[in-house]
């Protein structure tokens, strides 16, 4: 355990010390709400509009997600670069096992997420109002699954991937079908409807309901907005994602970093 | 009473056998100098002793524990000194230094005084607060081997102690690494620097293309080279038969070579027994001596009597293997 929350301190100080690009995040997050959200708002058809009341509101637990998603999973940079530079021969060189010292970094990567997530979440609050206690809990633990999940997927990626270049490029593929074809940016219900319109190809309907993101910033809007309602899939679908890339990650960074 | 036993070690990346069946024993608080050119096995074999990679074959006992089935255990006899500094660029050495010592799991007020006593020790005080991207790689290298005086482990392994430091510094840290050792700690010391592991090593294990070619105290192993001490002897007078054969008739005389008349080179064993019996020889045959010089074979020459090779030859063919 005192391995483990060596580790976290360890990945939070390195974490710290990107402050200008962490600046830049929340800028590009802040500019996402403060501009994207306002524009978008005059350019909704009116069914959506019904739908939705206002983008602004619908879109800031989306932005909540971005930030957490995009901090989540910095920690495959990290690493990524640790093994290029074979600074991993140094963290299994430690008196540390192999499983706290996955684990550590999995749970590193996580809490970074929701460290960095809490303002952007404050804001969402500011803006759409307060859930009740027990909303909240569950938010915050849903959000955690969503954190930690991501933390692995980035681990597993960044370990099984040594070039640089094909890391940057997997990360790139990775943000941009986990954030387009989710309910981000656009409500669930309206991907559904093209997609039985045949408009949108239903493989990725799918992908968008069982994407984490989605169900990450539907759970939020469910209880700020009322819209889309609870449902426990949206819990269930985190925890799956979560306990299955936590583990993949947990396996490849035990097994793949010690060949590298 | 040996600390490390290795029982046919082996690595294999791919087609390179990195490492090759080596069985090596390695006593308790000795200073142990594994040599070798780049591309040997050394880093290798160091990487394997510490768990941070897996033999393909064979084992080995550090401690009482062995690598494959308990490296957790051995973990916590080890530490490392890596040849290049393994050092997060945006951390500074403090930062890297506190957390490696909170690691190793030194108590808070030891922990402070051992970084800042081992940092002011390495010159490397006004420079703590410093981004690492920042330092030389000079001052890369002593965050590293400080990290290694700070643990004090039971086993250390340094790689290259001395690469890019200057030579006020190498001698600093050879200090430094003799009394880890004082202070009980088994060492050891990957070089290619021949002369480092002389001055260093209670033993030292020559390695070549994977395999350890021969391992001794380096006193025995440059007195294994017949013939390897040199004496020039420069005469005042020209030398007689009598002189040449009686110095012939000494056991540890292998060759004399009459360069000039008076002028004579005697290669020889264990020069420091036998030079006071040639003077004697000398005096008594009334050959006054002029001036009389000694060489005793290095590590250098220990190292192309096995291989055939200098130690740079040695580099460029592991370079094309």
């Amino acid at each position: 355990m005192k391995a483990i929350l060596h580790l976290i301190e360890h990945d939070f100080r390195n974490f710290f010390r990107y402050k200008w690009w962490l600046a830049g995040l929340i800028s590009m997050n802040l500019a996402d709400l403060l501009i994207m959200a306002v524009v978008y708002n005059q350019m909704l058809s009116p069914e959506i509009a019904e739908q939705i009341k206002s983008y602004f509101s619908f879109f800031a637990p989306g932005v909540t997600v971005v930030g957490l998603f995009a901090s989540a999973f910095m920690i495959g940079r990290e690493i990524n670069m640790e093994v290029r530079r074979q600074i991993h021969h140094y963290m299994l060189s430690l008196p540390i096992t192999r499983l706290e010292l996955a684990l550590g970094r999995l749970l590193a990567g996580g809490l970074r997420g929701m460290m960095y997530m809490t303002p952007l979440l404050l804001t969402t609050f500011l803006i759409i109002g307060f859930p009740s206690l027990p909303q909240l809990f569950i938010i915050l633990g849903a959000l955690f699954l969503l954190a930690t999940g991501i933390s692995g997927v980035s681990i597993a990626t960044a370990v099984s991937i040594t070039s640089f270049e094909k890391f940057i490029t997997a990360r790139g593929l990775i943000y941009y079908v986990l954030f387009f074809c989710s309910s981000i940016f656009y409500p669930l219900s309206l991907i559904q409807t093209l997609g039985q319109e045949g408009i949108m190809p239903q493989p990725l309907v799918v992908l968008a309901e069982l994407n984490p993101l989605s169900n990450g910033a539907d759970l939020i809007r469910a209880f700020l907005l009322g819209n889309p309602a609870f449902t426990f899939d949206m819990i269930r679908n985190l925890v799956v994602f979560s306990a299955i890339f936590v583990t993949a990650a947990t396996i490849a960074y035990m097994k793949i970093i010690e060949r590298k | 009473m040996a600390i490390i036993q290795t029982i046919d070690l082996t690595k294999r990346f791919k087609d390179l056998v990195a490492v090759d069946k080596l069985s090596l024993s390695i006593d308790e608080g000795e200073i142990f100098g594994l040599l070798g050119p780049n591309g040997a096995g050394k880093t290798t074999t160091v990487l394997m002793l510490s768990t941070v990679i897996k033999p393909t074959k064979g084992t080995a006992i550090v401690g009482d524990y062995d690598i494959r089935k308990n490296p957790d255990d051995v973990r916590k006899l080890i530490g490392i000194c890596f040849q290049e500094p393994k050092l997060m660029w945006v951390s500074t050495p403090w930062d890297v230094l506190n957390w490696h010592a909170k690691v190793c799991g030194l108590s808070t007020r030891e922990r402070k005084r051992r970084v800042k006593q081992v940092l002011e020790h390495v010159n490397m005080w006004d420079h703590r607060r410093k981004r690492i991207h920042g330092l030389s790689g000079g001052m890369k290298k002593r965050v590293e081997v400080a990290k290694i005086l700070i643990q004090r482990p039971k086993i250390a392994f340094i790689d290259e102690p001395t690469s890019q430091i200057d030579v006020v510094g190498k001698h600093k840290i050879w200090n430094m690494i003799r009394e880890l050792r004082d202070e009980g700690s088994t060492i050891i010391l990957a070089t290619n620097e021949l002369f480092e592991a002389d001055v260093l090593s209670d033993r030292v294990g020559i390695m070549h293309k994977g395999k350890m070619l021969v391992c001794d105290t380096p006193k025995t192993l440059k007195d294994s080279i017949l013939g390897g001490d040199i004496v020039e002897v420069q005469l005042e007078k020209e030398v007689t038969k009598n002189v040449l054969d009686e110095l012939k008739g000494f056991k540890e005389v292998v060759e004399v070579v009459v360069v000039k008349s008076d002028d004579l080179r005697i290669h020889l064993n264990k020069v420091e027994k036998v030079v006071p019996q040639i003077m004697n020889l000398f005096l008594n045959e009334r050959l006054p001596i002029s001036s009389i010089r000694m060489s005793e074979p290095s590590l250098d020459d220990v190292f192309v009597h096995y291989t055939g090779l200098t130690i740079e030859e040695a580099e460029q063919k592991s370079k094309s293997r």
